[in-house]
């Protein structure tokens, strides 16, 4: 595995460096950053004198040098329409409600993240260039911690590290669930990106209980039973009473949510991970109909990872490792050295939870069911050591680890994008999808690196579109074979379930005018002066 | 006395910070800056010499590379903003990370 030269290091180092350094990107709007479009720069630099007496002057970076960990992304960007304007990063509530003040005096709009790790979407940028960045990072504290009922309340800032750490320390008889990138992202963000990860509390929106949002007008609205008086259920009941507030505030532009409850699993006794390996590529229909059942009776209870060959090995390995033409690597290639590494074309991790005497009832139905599909049901067993196994049975246990990150270099200098269609959890569907995937992955000169995420009665196909960030033509290639895939996934019906910054409209138009307008009135009503996110989810 | 409560009292952690006490609140990251040991092993460790990102302990890499580079991000390395390392526990890394050993239960590249 070739890794950066120390000279390669030290050469971008001395670029960068000499940015940070360099006293004529110092001052408010020097340099090339992208202004508001709609805001003369006189205005944009008093809307930041006046964010500086809010936060303190630190805590604005609104200058080439100190933004430029705000313009990092892995998606394609050739026409700079994803560039921010600068960052503001407050530290209370009270600062959130002094900002969104400010930006509705000036028009300035707020792109809200909570770390902004937002790894295959865009990181921190914004859908459109000029935004000013509300990162919410330093708001970073874990507010409640019931353990009787298993439940939290924090802050946006709270990393899944932090909450770990957390527990950990204080020896607190839960899991957590993480997404694939768990120790840098934040509790908050991945849940209202609605976000997934790989134990039975796998659907992160569904576990979400209670948020407070700060609305445009510094309204601050606690949602469920937040805003009875004397209430103790906050965390506890979702529901509330009324029409159910949340998920409006999820993947959404009305209001910067400041707090969120989330309930976590207990640990339990005994934990079994299971791998199923798959010789074959066209064995993902079987292996999706064996998961189904079990998925819906809850004989497996987490969310399952079916994975394909090339998203494994690209973990670990550089693809010319594997196959050195510029050509997509033939199916042959590919299932030969997935052998050689301990892996099938298909690799469908699952686990048992409860005591010995549970997994033991419920593991031989299981594997009796998989090895009908024809693959191989391994454990630690034969698998221990295994990388790829031990990364598995660190997410299903709701372990800390980024080994995900290794994808984005697959190709020269890195960079990725995600696209990721919604599907009955059903054969025919996938089989279907991966056959569309693969023919126009294929077409564009790019390799297929697909996962399915099975959930009950549907499944998330997360496709990587892995591409070298440092040449333009390919980042041009990429950027269309996204569209096309966005295209002619939704002529079948199958539609992204979170996008990119960059197929935010894209998306948006195929789940139709009707829902555009209704959610064009809700923020016509919650933020008539657009400030929050404009663009988000295809939502002005 | 609720679970909560007693709960409420137990000084909150940070990503492997030490105690900071305080009841019911946890502290905030740039009060108290974090060890270089700590940030290595909550963030940078997690992919550098484990199969991800290449080894950058022992090289004697110049802390005026560091800085910019995980500010920046470099290829597949995510940006690290200064409301998540801040710069003054920025410069303690770098200088860390310059001055290590290697060590040898890192792998990959």
């Amino acid at each position: 595995m070739s890794g950066l030269s120390r000279r390669d290091m030290l050469r971008s180092a001395g670029a960068g460096g000499a940015l940070l350094a360099s006293g004529a990107v110092a001052s408010p709007l020097g340099g090339t950053r992208m202004l508001p479009p709609e805001l003369p720069r006189d205005r944009f630099a008093a809307a930041v004198g006046e964010l500086r007496a809010i936060v303190g002057e630190e805590w604005v970076f609104a200058d080439e040098a100190t933004t430029i960990s705000y313009k990092k992304s892995f998606i394609p960007d050739l026409r700079g329409e994803h560039v921010p304007s600068g960052a503001v990063a407050p530290r209370s509530v009270d600062e959130v409600q002094a900002i969104l003040k400010v930006a509705n005096t000036y028009k300035l709009p707020l792109w809200p993240v909570s770390t902004g790790h937002n790894m295959g979407y865009g990181m921190a940028t914004p859908a459109s260039s000029g935004q000013m960045i509300l990162d919410l990072k330093r708001m970073n504290r874990i507010l409640e911690f019931d353990a009787d009922l298993g439940t939290v309340l924090v802050e946006p800032g709270v990393t899944y590290q932090q909450l770990n750490d957390y527990i950990e320390e204080n020896d607190l008889p839960f899991w957590l669930d993480v997404p694939t990138v768990g120790p840098i992202v934040s509790l908050v963000g991945n849940t209202l990106e609605r976000g997934v990860g790989y134990t039975p509390y796998g659907d992160h929106f569904f576990m979400q209980c209670g948020m407070e949002v700060c609305l445009a007008d510094g309204t601050l609205l606690k949602t469920g039973m937040g805003s009875v008086r004397n209430s103790n259920t906050w965390q506890a009941f979702k529901w509330g009473y009324g029409p159910y507030l949340d998920g409006i505030f999820t993947q959404s532009n009305f209001g910067v949510v400041t707090k969120l409850g989330m309930w976590l699993m207990p640990r339990p006794p005994v934990y079994k991970p299971f791998v199923v390996r798959s010789a074959n590529l066209e064995d993902v229909a079987k292996v999706t109909d064996a998961i189904r059942p079990f998925r819906m009776n809850n004989l497996i209870p987490n969310g399952v990872l079916m994975m394909g060959a090339l998203y494994q090995l690209a973990m670990f390995h550089r693809r010319h490792e594997i196959w050195e033409e510029d050509t997509p690597i033939p199916d042959e290639v590919l299932k030969a050295f997935a052998a050689k590494n301990g892996l099938g074309m298909w690799n469908t991790y699952f686990a048992l939870y409860g005591t010995e005497e549970i997994i033991a009832a419920t593991e031989p139905i299981l594997r009796s069911a998989f090895a009908a599909t024809g693959g191989e049901v391994l454990t630690e067993a034969e698998m221990a050591g295994n990388p790829w196994f031990e990364h598995h049975r660190t997410l299903m246990r709701g372990g800390m680890t980024l080994e995900e990150i290794g994808l984005v270099r697959w190709r020269g200098a890195g960079g990725a994008v995600a696209f990721a269609p919604v599907a009955p959890a059903k054969g025919a569907e996938t089989f279907g999808q991966t056959a569309l995937a693969k023919e126009i992955m294929e077409k564009w000169g790019f390799d297929y690196a697909p996962a399915y995420a099975v959930g009950g009665r549907e499944l998330h196909h997360i496709i990587f579109l892995m591409f070298d960030k440092g040449s333009d033509e390919e980042s041009a290639r990429a950027e269309q074979c996204m569209e096309e895939m966005v295209t002619r996934f939704g002529e079948k019906g199958w539609c992204a379930y979170r996008s990119s910054v960059s197929t935010m409209d894209l998306v948006a138009q195929q789940y139709g005018a009707e829902n555009r307008d209704v959610n064009a009135r809700l923020k016509q009503a919650l933020d008539p002066n657009h400030i929050i996110a404009p663009g988000k989810q295809g939502i002005a | 006395m609720t679970s909560r409560r007693i709960l409420s009292c137990i000084p909150v952690l940070l990503a492997g910070a030490a105690s900071l006490g305080g009841c019911g609140l946890a502290a905030r990251a740039q009060d108290a800056p974090r060890p270089p040991e700590t940030i290595y092993a909550s963030t940078c460790g997690y992919c550098h010499g484990h199969n991800v990102g290449p080894i950058i302990r022992g090289r004697g890499l110049p802390p005026e590379a560091v800085v910019p580079i995980v500010r920046a991000g470099l290829g597949a390395m995510p940006a690290f903003k200064p409301t998540e390392i801040t710069d003054a526990e920025l410069a303690g890394l770098a200088r860390w990370i310059s001055e290590s050993a290697a060590d040898p239960k890192e792998h990959g590249q």
